[in-house]
C-alpha cells in the first residue's frame, strides 16, 4: 500500500509537476501569439508606409517634371517675373461621352484652338490623357468647369508670369512650356543653377534674382523711345542707360518690344533685341573712340589736323558735312563731326595702333552678357587705308549698342574698363578694379569735348542740353547698310550721352532707326535733330529717378 | 508565478492596444499635418498670384496715365532747381527764384 500510495503520491507529484509546465506552455504560446500579432502589425505598418510612399513617388513622376524658378526682381526689388500655379485643362477621352459636342463647346471658349484636331483627340478612346489647354486663368477654368462636361479634368501646373508685360521683355527672355529658360536672364538663371527640377506644381523657395535694371527708368526710357518713334516716323528704337563706374545697366529697351509671355512675339525676328543681340555700324559716335585714340597718342584738344585737302583712298573721296575750309583742331573735328578729320586722325595713328585700340576697348570681339552671348562684331578683313578712314567715323565695323556703351563708359569714367552687367552688384563686394583702357588725362579731355559738343552753339549735340544736368554727348548718323550698299535716306541716328559730363554717373545711348524728315526737324534726319533732343528729354526724366542731383550752373 | 504570467499577458495586451492607439493617433496627426501642408501650399500659391497681380496693377504703364490724370508729371529740373525754368503751379519755387 505504502508503495501504492507512494506511487499515487508520485503520480500526483508528476501530475502536479506536469500541470504547471503545460500551463506555462500555453501562457508562453499566448504571449508569443500576442507578440507575433504586435510584430505582424509593425511589419504591416512598415510595409503599408512604404506602399503609400511608393504610390506618392509614382504619382509625382507621372506629372511632367518642370523647373521651379526663383523670382526676378529689379534693383528696387519690384517684381519682374514670378511662378504662379495655374490650372491646366486635360481630357480623359474614355470618360467623354460626346466628343463632337465637347469639342465644339470648348472651341467656343478657346477660339484659337483647332476644332478638328481637338475633336479627333477627344474621340480617341485609346488614350486616357489629352492636353486641351495649359495655363488657364482661374476665371477661364471656372467657365470650363461650368460647361459640366464629364472627362474634362484640371491639373495644377506652374506658369511663369511677367507682371510688367512687355517692359523689360528682351532682358528677361523666355521660358518654354516646361518652365525651362530658353533666352535672356531666364536662360542665365538655368545656367547658373538657380532654378531647380521640381516634380509636380511646386514654387521655388529660393532667393529672387536681383537685376541691375530699374523699372521706373525702364519705363521712362521705353516711353521716350516710343514717343520719339512716333515723332520722327521711325521704324524702331533702342536705348541704354548704364552706370558709368560699375557697368550695371539701369535700363535697356529695344522697340518694337516683345512680351516674354507670348512666344510668337519673342520669336518674331522684327522684334529681336537691338541692344545686345544686333550689331550695327554706329556712325559718328565712333569718333569718340577715334578722338580717344588721338588723345592717348599725346595730341591735345587744340592740336591741329589738316582737313583742307580732300581725303582720297583709292577711288573713294571722303565727303564732309561741315567743311570749315581751314585746319581744324581735334576738338573741332569732334564738335563738327568731321569725317575728314577723323580719317586723318586714324591715318596718323596707324593701322596697328587703331586695331589694338579697338581690341583694348572690347570692340573687336563679342561682348558676352547675362542676357545674350553677344554676336561677333562685323569687322573688315584687313585694315587698309580706306578701312582705317571709314572705321574712324563708324562705318565698316558693326558692334552691339551695348558693347559700344560699355566701351564709352570706360573712356569717360576716368579710363577704367568695366564689364556690362544686368545683375545688381553687391555693394559689399568692392568693384573689381578693371584694368586701365586710357589715361585719366584722355578721359578728362573726352568729357570736356563731349560737354563742349552740347554747349557750343555750333555743336552737333546742342539739342541734347538740359539745364541743370550737364549733359555731354556725341551724335551719329549712320547710313543703314543693306544688301548692295548703303541707303542714303535710311539711317540709324544715335546719340551717346553722359551726365553729369564733368564726372559721369551714367552713360546713355539712344538709337533711332530710319527716322523720317518731319516738320519739327525741318525735314532733316540727322541725329542732332532726333536722337539728341530725345536724350535731353530722357536725361531730364531719369536723372531724378537715378538720384543724380540737378545743379545750377 | 501565475500572477507574473498574468501580468505579462496583460502587459502584452496593453502594449498591443497602446501600439494600436498610437498608430491611430499618428495617422490622425499625419492626416492633419498633410491638410495643414496643403493649406500652406495653397496659401503660398495664392500669395504668388496676388503678388503677381499687385505687381501687374502697379506696372508703370498703368500708373503713369493715372498719375497724369491726377495732374502729376515727371520730375524735371525746374522742380529741383528754382533758378531754372518756371513752374506755374509752384508758388514757393517762384518766390525763391531770383
Amino acid at each position: 500500500m505504502s508503495a501504492g500510495r507512494g506511487m499515487a503520491e508520485n503520480n500526483l507529484l508528476v501530475l502536479r509537476a506536469a500541470a504547471p509546465r503545460s500551463r506555462s506552455r500555453i501562457l508562453a504560446l499566448g504571449v508569443a501569439l500576442a507578440f507575433t500579432a504586435v510584430g505582424g502589425q509593425l511589419v504591416h505598418l512598415a510595409l503599408q508606409h512604404q506602399e503609400t510612399s511608393a504610390i506618392r513617388v509614382s504619382m509625382m513622376s507621372s506629372s511632367a517634371s518642370s523647373l521651379a524658378r526663383p523670382d526676378i526682381v529689379d534693383r528696387n526689388r519690384r517684381l519682374l517675373a514670378t511662378d504662379v500655379k495655374m490650372p491646366s485643362l486635360y481630357a480623359d477621352p474614355m470618360l467623354i461621352q460626346d466628343a463632337d459636342e465637347a469639342a465644339e463647346r470648348l472651341v467656343r471658349l478657346f477660339p484659337e484652338t483647332d476644332l478638328r484636331e481637338l475633336r479627333r483627340n477627344l474621340a480617341d478612346k485609346s488614350r486616357r490623357f489629352v492636353w486641351v489647354r495649359r495655363g488657364l486663368s482661374p476665371q477661364v477654368a471656372q467657365r470650363v468647369h461650368n460647361l459640366g462636361i464629364p472627362g474634362l479634368l484640371f491639373m495644377d501646373e506652374v506658369r511663369r508670369t511677367y507682371p510688367a508685360g512687355r517692359l523689360g521683355g528682351h532682358i528677361l527672355g523666355r521660358v518654354d512650356i516646361d518652365n525651362r529658360g530658353t533666352a535672356g536672364i531666364e536662360r542665365h538663371i538655368d545656367e547658373i543653377g538657380a532654378s531647380e527640377v521640381a516634380h509636380g506644381a511646386r514654387l521655388s523657395a529660393r532667393a529672387p534674382v536681383r537685376l541691375s535694371i530699374d523699372l521706373s527708368v525702364m519705363h521712362a526710357l521705353d516711353n521716350e523711345l516710343s514717343e520719339a518713334m512716333a515723332r520722327y516716323g521711325a521704324t524702331g528704337a533702342a536705348g541704354i542707360v548704364m552706370d558709368a563706374r560699375t557697368g550695371e545697366i539701369a535700363a535697356a529697351v529695344s522697340r518694337p518690344a516683345a512680351d516674354p509671355a507670348i512666344a510668337e512675339e519673342s520669336l518674331d525676328p522684327s522684334r529681336t533685341d537691338k541692344v545686345a543681340s544686333g550689331t550695327y555700324e554706329l556712325g559718328s559716335i565712333m569718333k569718340l573712340v577715334t578722338t580717344a585714340m588721338a588723345l592717348e597718342a599725346g595730341k591735345s584738344l587744340d592740336s591741329l589736323v589738316d582737313t583742307t585737302q580732300p581725303l582720297k583712298a583709292g577711288r573713294y573721296t571722303i565727303e564732309d558735312l561741315h567743311p570749315l575750309g581751314r585746319p581744324m583742331s581735334v576738338a573741332e573735328v569732334f564738335i563738327h563731326s568731321s569725317n575728314f578729320g577723323a580719317g586723318q586722325l586714324a591715318l596718323s595713328a596707324g593701322a596697328e595702333t587703331q586695331k589694338a585700340f579697338l581690341e583694348k576697348l572690347g570692340l573687336w570681339s563679342a561682348q558676352k552678357t547675362e542676357v545674350a552671348t553677344g554676336p561677333e562684331p562685323l569687322k573688315p578683313a584687313q585694315l587698309a587705308r580706306i578701312e582705317q578712314i571709314t572705321l574712324a567715323f563708324g562705318h565698316g565695323l558693326a558692334v552691339t549698342p551695348l558693347q559700344f556703351t560699355a566701351s564709352s563708359a570706360a573712356l569717360l569714367n576716368g579710363g577704367n574698363r568695366i564689364t556690362p552687367t544686368f545683375l545688381a552688384r553687391d555693394p559689399a563686394t568692392p568693384a573689381k578694379s578693371g584694368d586701365r583702357v586710357v589715361s585719366s588725362r584722355t578721359s578728362a579731355l573726352l568729357r570736356e569735348v563731349m560737354r563742349r559738343n552740347v554747349t557750343d552753339p555750333a555743336g552737333t549735340g546742342r539739342r541734347a542740353d538740359v539745364p541743370g544736368f550737364e549733359v555731354g554727348g556725341k551724335t551719329g548718323t549712320a547710313e543703314l547698310a543693306t544688301a548692295g550698299g548703303y541707303r542714303k535716306k535710311s539711317v540709324i541716328a544715335s546719340f551717346l550721352g553722359a551726365f553729369p559730363a564733368s564726372d559721369p554717373r551714367y552713360v546713355t545711348l539712344v538709337l533711332i532707326f530710319e527716322p523720317k524728315g518731319q516738320t519739327i526737324t525741318e525735314g532733316e534726319i540727322t541725329a542732332g535733330r532726333n536722337a539728341a533732343p530725345t536724350t535731353a528729354r530722357l536725361v531730364e526724366r531719369i536723372a531724378p529717378l537715378l538720384g543724380v542731383p540737378a545743379k545750377a550752373l | 508565478m501565475r500572477i507574473l504570467n498574468l501580468v505579462a499577458v496583460l502587459l502584452a495586451l496593453a502594449s498591443a492596444f497602446l501600439l494600436y492607439g498610437l498608430n491611430y493617433d499618428t495617422r490622425m496627426i499625419e492626416g492633419r499635418l498633410q491638410a495643414r501642408e496643403r493649406e500652406a501650399e495653397r496659401a503660398r500659391a495664392d500669395i504668388a498670384v496676388l503678388r503677381a497681380e499687385r505687381a501687374h496693377l502697379a506696372r508703370p504703364d498703368r500708373i503713369e496715365p493715372i498719375a497724369r490724370g491726377l495732374g502729376l508729371e515727371p520730375v524735371a529740373a525746374r522742380h529741383l532747381l528754382p533758378g531754372i525754368g518756371r513752374s506755374p503751379n509752384d508758388i514757393t519755387t517762384s518766390s525763391t527764384a531770383h
